[in-house]
């Protein structure tokens, strides 16, 4: 038995340690560890409510938007506030469009390098003028000897892409992407003020009542955006998944838990009861019987995380989090939520799963598919485009409420409540979001999220039962110590945020569990 | 010479190129560097320096931020303008490889780039690579040229983490406490603003020296004006004409002030040089700045959407800013425009018209 430590787990957001552990070259054992932690949450404590759209929208400053979203969700509730059509578009479009950033990104940037080897450039023969000026650069770093940041790397596996043709594509599209990315971020910005950390969403709706030119000048970068999801960011991810990754694909590698959590996001009514991203819970794969999302079964255990063992209880209102960084056992700064007991993973692949969309399903089941790392990418990729199309019709819906009686602020509900409490649950990138928000004396008296990463990084729980990430390593194939490949492509997949998933615990003060279930 | 392959790649020449520096360098107002002797020696010594680039107690916006530009594009920055050694979102190395990649740029004349906070009170709030992430950056800070601190949280004051009770700091507090002196710049912001450090970047690869910075080790070229000085909307507040309704499209362009801006108290050129390409910026997009740029962000500046505590209004002196968003309020109550109140309030009409105590 051999032990792996890879730390730091590079290419995502935050600081992680991975340990596992390597019986006749498979994964039998892994603890994932998350090691920062920053104290967001009880610094809002006493605070004017209002001020938490503008911080916890800095809790993570990739999936940007996503935090200030969600908290203007919790507040919009909190205050009584009636988000009027115009904000609750110009919101969709915001987070959007950071979207169709953050997506692709996640492909290009920070995952590609896993799957290809990207010194088969130099052996580029083609006569494509654009992939020459990309084989030529590349062959100028090495007779340079300076390829950073390509590397140093682990060695490329019998997995790794090599066919110096489509190499040099995937690296003439990685730096296509890091030029579409910024676009995105541009896109949003119009709205939003400037991406990352926007500053247009707020209590009641957004600050930035633009005019006509500017929601055509976003409708044109928007289709930009959408030719390249579905010429380029799709096609490539279809190509490298249905062909030199199809084994990695059909053996599932990387599968886990097959429990799956949506919480749904992005409203198409001022209700919110017409979701665009479906709501669902999926237990042991089971597609055919999608139940629906029961707050009350959320439950967050902290065993083995560095606080000490809750006396109130284990909801994520009542569970008290007492920091203990000298606890025997405990390995990380992630909690362990659970949904009726069991570990979910959350992201694109469970929202796709709930949703089922054909084209996505079609392709898994001709290729046969199994859920792991490379499905990850594919249902990313997938709604990506899913979501780039229907920003068209928000684009639409907000020309046409661009008449007279424009509106996009409740104005009546800007002050705060001198008591009130709110709920904001959606979807960020990478996965369900959640903000609970109380308030007494108009100011915050607990504010506590529950994010992604918390769910698919979690530790083991008083059960031992392991996380889904520690789970989908566990059988991962390790025939290389030295080069654990399998092992990052495998953590990487879920796309993992930690900042957002370790600010959670308050380190001086156990007040956050003072919510009430049901609300 | 040769470094900026990929410009060609997109159509554009080195002609261009040498434009765009010496176009931004203008715009920046750098001292003693003008276009086109401000390429040729920008390019002369851009030979890829080696950067460090470590991040802390973060949330990578800064990174989003940085690779948000597009002029010059990321894959420019990243792969042409600097050799870029150590950063953990963007290599291609993790644990040991990504230390052996810091071990071996530790040992060139590399620049420090640093991004969020340091925990002052307890080590274990942030460890890397199984060390605590204050020695790393004490182990690079002695060795490195110059240090860069990028965004508010790395920056002094530390940003929102400075008001979190994990003890963060910023980078010039651990320098100051461990006693090292090597040169450092301050560009804060939440997040750092790209044309910012890139900028800051062209100018110390071509001078070699920090640029002119003010009491709080930021460049003065960028961080010298006051916003409120600056700001689109500054005509509208010397006519006393403030935003209350984000909805009214006769408001739209009106002061931010009862919404809260920090305006008054900020350093930065937000207001001349815009976000995302010149996309917009915050007080454009109708939101009251916060003063990310100032050590006091955020503790100092909290809470953000409430009018300031006291403010200067043009004609009046010193005021009270809640006195005028009672008078505001209660003129609103009774039907008054809040044009003519707030004119009364800017003290346009006659002092004994207003019944307030200035």
């Amino acid at each position: 038995m051999a032990k792996i430590v890879v730390d730091p787990l590079t290419r995502i957001e935050g600081h992680l340690r991975i340990e596992v552990e390597v019986e006749n070259g498979k994964v039998s054992d892994a603890h994932v560890i998350g090691t920062m932690y920053r104290g967001i949450e009880p610094m809002l404590r006493g605070r004017d409510p209002r001020d938490a759209t503008y911080v916890t929208e800095r809790v993570c400053g990739v999936c940007a938007g996503s935090h200030g979203w969600a908290s203007s969700l919790a507040l919009d509730q909190a205050f009584g506030a009636k988000v009027p059509s115009g904000g609750r578009l110009i919101r969709n479009l915001i987070i959007g469009a950071m979207w169709l950033h953050d997506h692709p990104l996640h492909f290009y940037h920070l995952s590609a390098l896993d799957y290809i080897d990207i010194m088969a450039v130099a052996q580029y023969q083609g006569k494509d003028p654009g992939l020459l000026v990309v084989k030529d650069k590349i062959v100028k770093l090495v007779t340079a000897g300076d390829t950073a940041p390509l590397t140093p790397r682990y060695k490329p596996d019998e997995f790794s892409v090599n066919d110096p043709e489509l190499v040099t594509m995937a690296v003439a599209h990685y730096i296509k992407a890091l030029e579409m990315q910024a676009k995105a971020k541009k896109m949003s910005a119009l709205f939003a003020g400037k991406q990352p950390h926007q500053s247009s969403i707020v209590v009641g709706g957004v600050t930035m009542l633009p005019t006509l030119e500017t929601v055509e000048r976003f409708r044109s970068m928007l289709l930009e955006q959408l030719e390249f999801v579905e010429k380029t960011y799709l096609p490539d991810v279809i190509t490298f998944g249905t062909g030199p990754l199809l084994p990695l694909a059909q053996a599932g590698v990387g599968g886990g838990s097959l429990n799956y959590l949506s919480f749904g996001g992005f409203a198409r009514d001022d209700e919110g009861k017409d979701l665009f991203l479906k709501a669902g819970i999926i237990m042991n794969g089971d597609l055919n019987n999608i139940l629906p999302v029961d707050e009350a079964k959320i439950m967050e255990d902290v065993q083995y995380s560095w606080y000490k063992a809750s006396a109130n209880g284990k909801t994520p209102y009542l569970s008290e989090t007492i920091p203990d960084l000298d606890k025997k056992d405990a390995y990380t700064f992630v909690k362990a939520p659970r949904y009726d007991g069991q570990p979910m993973e959350v992201g694109p692949l469970a929202r796709m799963l709930v949703m089922k969309p054909k084209g996505l399903m079609d392709l898994i089941t001709q290729y046969n598919i199994k859920p792991g790392a490379v499905a990850r990418h594919a249902a990313r990729a997938y709604e990506t485009l899913l979501l780039a199309e229907e920003m068209l019709n928000w684009v639409d819906a907000l020309e046409k409420e661009m008449g007279s009686n424009f509106r996009i602020h409740d104005t009546d509900h800007w002050e705060a409540p001198a008591t009130g409490q709110g709920a904001g649950m959606t979807e960020a990138p990478r996965g369900s979001l959640g903000h609970f928000v109380k308030i007494g004396d108009h100011k915050i008296e607990n504010y506590q999220m529950i994010v992604p990463t918390t769910w698919n990084f979690s530790p083991r729980d008083d059960k031992s039962v392991l996380g889904p990430l520690e789970q989908a390593l566990i059988g991962v194939p390790v025939p290389d110590l030295d080069n654990p490949l399998n092992i990052v492509r495998v953590v990487r997949s879920y796309d993992p945020c930690l900042a957002c998933a370790i600010h959670l615990i308050n380190p001086v003060t156990n007040d956050i569990q003072k919510f009430q279930i049901g609300w | 010479m040769g470094n900026f392959d990929l410009l060609n790649a997109k159509g554009v020449s080195r002609r261009d190129f040498m434009k765009l520096v010496g176009a931004t360098i203008a715009a920046f107002g750098l001292p003693g560097l003008f276009a086109p002797q401000a390429a040729n020696a920008v390019e002369q010594a851009l030979n890829k320096p080696p950067v460090i680039w470590l991040e802390g107690m973060d949330c990578t916006g800064c990174t989003e931020s940085t690779i948000a530009s597009l002029n010059p594009s990321a894959a420019e920055l990243i792969l042409d303008m600097i050799s870029l050694r150590y950063h953990e979102t963007i290599m291609a190395g993790s644990g040991n490889k990504s230390e052996e990649a810091y071990q071996d740029a530790l040992k060139d004349k590399f620049i420090l780039v640093v991004e969020g906070s340091i925990p002052s009170k307890e080590d274990r709030y942030c460890m890397v690579g199984g060390k605590p992430f204050r020695l790393t950056l004490i182990e690079a800070a002695q060795k490195a040229q110059a240090i860069i601190a990028v965004g508010s949280c790395a920056s002094e004051g530390a940003g929102i983490p400075g008001a979190c009770d994990t003890g963060a700091v910023g980078v010039s507090e651990i320098l100051k406490a461990e006693g090292i002196s090597t040169p450092l710049i301050n560009l804060p912001c939440c997040p750092v603003k790209p044309t910012t450090l890139i900028g800051t970047l062209i100018y110390y690869l071509t001078y070699q020296k920090v640029p002119p910075l003010d009491t709080q080790n930021r460049p003065l070229a960028y961080y010298g004006t006051l916003l409120h000085d600056n700001c689109p909307r500054r005509g509208h507040f010397e006519n006393g004409e403030y935003l209350t309704d984000w909805n009214d499209p006769l408001q739209k362009e009106y002061c931010l002030i009862l919404k809260g801006c920090k305006g008054p108290k900020t350093y930065t050129d937000c207001a001349q040089v815009w976000w995302n390409d010149n996309a917009n910026f915050c007080i454009n997009a109708g939101s009251p700045c916060s003063g990310c740029s100032e050590k006091d962000f955020y503790q100092g500046f909290s809470p953000l959407y409430s009018k300031q505590e006291s403010f200067k209004l043009p004609g009046i002196g010193h005021v009270n800013a809640d006195t005028v968003g009672k008078t505001i309020g209660g003129a609103a109550a009774v039907g008054v425009g809040v044009h003519l109140v707030a004119t009364a309030a800017s003290g346009r009409l006659k002092k004994e018209d207003h019944k307030e105590d200035m």
